[in-house]
């Protein structure tokens, strides 16, 4: 029998297209005033990427571009509009060292410094008052 | 030109984009003690594709793996979500086998 290895290229490619957009997406938010550079540089990465899918017989790094190409694409997505809103509604932590940060705090009373997922489940909601602590305990 | 890429990429958008379903859904109903067990199927699909001669269902199946293993590392986050009210909780959760020996592994968070 012989071996496929579009799968594997395929899971490589989504497994880690996902994985370091995930952890770049938070980083390059949190760090970046103007957030409209990484996202053009992940647009034009993720067209380029599309573009290099197509250009190659081989159908495992075909799949393995276009696969990486669409994460970078969605990341952009997520850089400019989904990040800076889980920010505002704070679900995710704010940089105080990042003006665009600072005045998102300084406007929507729902944002927080403190990351409220880095701990383990409780197994019962939170009440109102214990997430207040939390908040409250670094901002 | 090769459009091969093109299309199981857009495929492969689409189950990732299910994977955010799933994650929210089984956390809310079975909770996410079940992590093994879907990382464990994530890895069987990935190997499974190995062996499968149609390029198609091979990347299908290979991302859907991917996905997979993605979303057993998202369980323990969605879980807090839950408990914090930024979605439904439920208190009522169907435990996994051997929940007990589950609990005392430390949940992947990546």
């Amino acid at each position: 029998m012989e071996i496929n290895l579009v799968g594997l290229a395929a899971a490589l490619a989504t497994f880690f297209g996902v994985w370091l957009g995930h952890v770049s997406v938070r980083k390059i938010e949190r760090e970046t005033v103007r957030l409209w550079i990484p996202t053009l540089i992940a647009l034009v990465s993720g067209f380029g990427l599309w573009l290099a899918s197509t250009l190659t017989s081989s159908l495992p790094l075909s799949a393995a571009s276009g696969i990486l190409g669409v994460t970078l694409l969605w990341d952009a997505l997520e850089i400019y509009i989904r990040q800076p809103r889980r920010i505002r509604h704070g679900h995710a932590p704010a940089n105080p060292n990042n003006p665009r940060h600072t005045r998102i705090l300084a406007e929507y009373p729902e944002a927080t410094t403190v990351d409220l997922l880095d701990r383990d489940p409780i197994g019962r909601p939170f009440t109102a008052h214990e997430i207040t602590a939390l908040k409250e305990g670094v901002k | 030109m090769n459009f091969f890429g093109i299309w199981i990429c857009l495929v492969t958008l689409f189950v990732i984009g299910m994977g955010f379903v799933w994650v929210i859904r089984g956390e809310r109903y079975f909770g996410y003690l079940w992590w093994p067990y879907v990382m464990g199927f994530g890895f069987l699909c990935i190997l499974g594709s190995l062996f499968i001669a149609n390029e198609w269902v091979s990347a299908l199946c290979g991302a859907a793996g991917a996905s997979l293993i993605w979303g057993s590392t998202e369980l323990k986050e969605q879980a807090v979500r839950g408990e914090l009210g930024w979605y439904p909780f439920n208190g009522r959760k169907i435990n996994p086998p051997f929940v007990e020996v589950i609990k005392k592994w430390k949940a992947p968070s990546l």
